[in-house]
């Protein structure tokens, strides 16, 4: 990484608890500006939890997140969504609401009191439909679209926003295998910084410039796709029983499973999170 | 094709709308007890346009069109755009599509705060017989000021009873909010019991009142709890005017915020809105709007749940903030019309009619909820 270039996050010995719980602690890495970070680890590592960290929706007890190169606590809160977008995977009931105002949302933090929308703003609306494929779904009701399609348009949303930086939390998981790969190749394109967390090991694997891998709130190991999925750090993390060969088509880490191996290890079921 | 159909049906629908407010309060006047044709009201209307004079007969005409039916067609406009907007913002802010400014326990809270007002500071009221009784000069000199007439909009007894239903409200607020939990607003059915429950309690609380004061007093508060344009008068319009309308330019200018808090807290958050604030102000606006209306006019109930669920429907993938009020406002009007005309020699209060379409309507929603 070059020195005068900041990086696009840097996140120094990140700690937060909840209830007495220690969620996270003492989490740093890195990402550069561009890169496409994976978030990984097993069901209550604290994924989620960091990630709410740095679009600010949590406080972390100690540590900073700096947005290059800028504390992200000396943004104001419109501020920081001109630079930060953040797509989840679950979504509410929206009343009567049509895909493009689903999309429109994504202004909210460029305009002023009174503000309208100006051509130019319908225009990126019209655009960011088209990049994922929903130009003909844009007056539709956003609650008669299928998952993918609800998923795509949040991200069209999202890139509306124009933001710096763009926050997937689980972007994929209740999609069936197209759309899982249909939507993180899309996030690919667009050329930003991404950090998303996934589930899919081989799907991580697959289109992630670098992995990160939490445990228990800890930061277990990060580096390129084949320095952090290896066999002992799978089996050990997960475990689970595997083969890590190299993919036919990408040469990146492939992950075969064993059924009947289960290797104990540490991982732990969301009921167990809280017992650290 | 269709998005050309769809777009000529909505403004199609806007010019309906547009036309009907214009015309309504000609067409509204000519309702009543006196009998007073269309054409009667709309010479009183062209008249100073046309020059023409007004004979006797016609100046008990004008009196009756411009100083009882069109402060009452006023009233009821500002009191239907009013409810209909608190409505809708309620259930945008909480993501209730059940929400309404009388099913949280808003409208009861005021009403509270209202009757508490009028029992202790009312023309009838426990202070006004205790000053007239202790015999002082100060208590006189505070009988004689007039604080306690109803003559202007600034006295005592205007201000007094819009401030009381506002602290009640925002109790009534407080309340709903702590019993379903202020961060799990989206949990309908939780925020709904708890509105009920509010409701209940400051129903209770009323009648205790009214039970231990002076019949006039009890009178005069049955008025409240049934809802009714009556005493609309034009001095009476300047409080409701003034908060409805800021209430309106308010909620325009925070309409994208107010939007984003549909798509859940964390991803409003992420949208740049600061959810909890907005929120907050939003119910005490939504509080405001409601006392203001329950002090001129009572508990006028379910309007808030109707008339945004009707735009909703209308005007599919808009969020017509104006076109809502102006909708609220023109349905008021005539279910006022018809509260006049429905019975003979006799007029029904509103908030009957309205609770009897109105608790049809919740149960068609409830039914196609999801």
């Amino acid at each position: 990484m070059s020195a005068d270039i900041p990086s696009a996050l840097n996140v120094e010995h990140l700690s937060w608890s909840a209830d007495d719980n220690q969620i996270l602690s003492r989490v740093s890495f890195s990402q550069n500006q561009g890169e496409m970070l994976g978030l990984i680890g097993p069901n209550g590592a604290g994924k989620s939890s960091l990630l709410r960290c740095l679009y600010r929706y949590i406080t972390p007890e100690q540590g900073n997140v700096k947005l290059f190169g800028r504390n992200i606590n000396g943004f104001s809160q419109k501020q920081l969504a001109t630079q930060v977008a953040v797509v989840q995977q679950e979504t509410p009931h929206y009343f009567e609401m049509t895909t493009e105002q689903i999309v429109a949302m994504g202004l909210t933090p460029h305009k002023g009191l009174f503000e309208s929308d100006s051509p130019s703003d319908k225009q990126d609306i019209a655009d960011a439909l088209t990049k994922v494929g929903l130009q003909l779904k844009a007056k539709q009701q956003y609650e008669q679209l299928s998952g993918g399609e609800k998923q795509r348009a949040l991200i069209a949303r999202a890139i509306v926003q124009k933001p710096q930086l763009l926050i997937l939390d689980e972007p994929t998981n209740h999609l069936d295998i197209r759309y899982q790969i249909q939507i993180l190749e899309l996030v690919r394109q667009l050329g930003i910084s991404v950090i998303a967390s996934i589930h899919d090991l081989n799907l991580a694997s697959a289109v992630c410039d670098r992995l990160i891998l939490l445990n228990a709130g800890k930061c277990i190991a990060q580096g390129l796709p084949d320095e952090v999925l290896t066999e002992a750090i799978i089996g050990d993390v997960f475990g689970v029983c595997c083969q890590v060969s190299k993919h036919p088509q990408h040469g990146k880490p492939l992950i075969t499973y064993f059924y009947g191996y289960q290797s104990g290890g540490h991982s732990k079921d969301d009921e167990t999170e809280a017992s650290l | 094709m269709t998005l050309a159909a769809s777009s000529m049906k909505y403004k199609l629908l806007i010019f309906a709308t547009a036309l009907l407010t214009l015309t309504t309060p000609i067409a509204a006047s000519s309702f009543g007890a006196a009998n007073i044709s269309f054409e009667q009201v709309l010479g009183l209307f062209t008249s100073p346009f046309l020059g023409a004079d007004a004979d006797s007969t016609n100046a008990l005409t004008q009196r009756i069109v411009f100083e009882l039916r069109l402060p009452r067609i006023a009233l009821a406009f500002i009191a239907g755009a009013g409810l209909a907007l608190a409505g809708s913002v309620l259930q945008t802010v909480t993501r209730n599509p059940l929400a309404d400014p009388y099913l949280f326990g808003i409208s009861s809270g005021a009403s509270f705060g209202a009757v508490l007002v009028l029992s202790f500071f009312g023309s009838q009221g426990l202070v006004q017989q205790w000053l007239s009784e202790s015999g002082s000069h100060l208590a006189e000199a505070i009988l004689r000021s007039g604080w306690f007439s109803h003559d202007a909009w600034w006295s005592w007894s205007s201000l007094s009873l819009p401030i009381g239903a506002f602290i009640g409200a925002c109790f009534s607020v407080l309340l709903v909010l702590s019993l379903s939990g202020f961060g799990r607003a989206s949990q309908v059915e939780r925020m709904l019991l708890s509105g009920v429950a509010t409701s209940f309690m400051f129903g209770a609380l009323t009648s205790l009142v009214l039970y231990f004061s002076s019949p006039q007093a009890a009178a005069s508060v049955l008025f409240w709890s049934l809802g009714s344009f009556a005493k609309a008068s034009w001095q009476g319009l300047v409080i409701p005017a003034v908060v409805v309308s800021a209430s309106i330019l308010i909620i325009l200018a925070f309409k994208r915020q107010v939007i984003a808090i549909q798509a859940g807290d964390e991803s409003a958050h992420s949208l740049g809105v600061n959810v909890a604030k907005l929120r907050l102000y939003m119910l005490v606006l939504c509080s405001l709007i409601t006392a203001v209306l329950v002090a001129s006019c009572g508990g006028i109930g379910f309007v808030g749940l109707m008339i945004p669920h009707t735009v909703r429907l209308l005007f599919p993938g808009q969020q017509p903030i104006l076109i809502t009020a102006l909708v609220g406002g023109l349905f008021m009007v005539w279910i006022d019309v018809l509260a006049r005309c429905l019975l003979a020699n006799q007029e029904l209060p509103v908030g009957i009619i309205t609770a009897a379409i109105g608790s049809v309507f919740f149960l068609f929603v409830l039914r196609h909820r999801r």
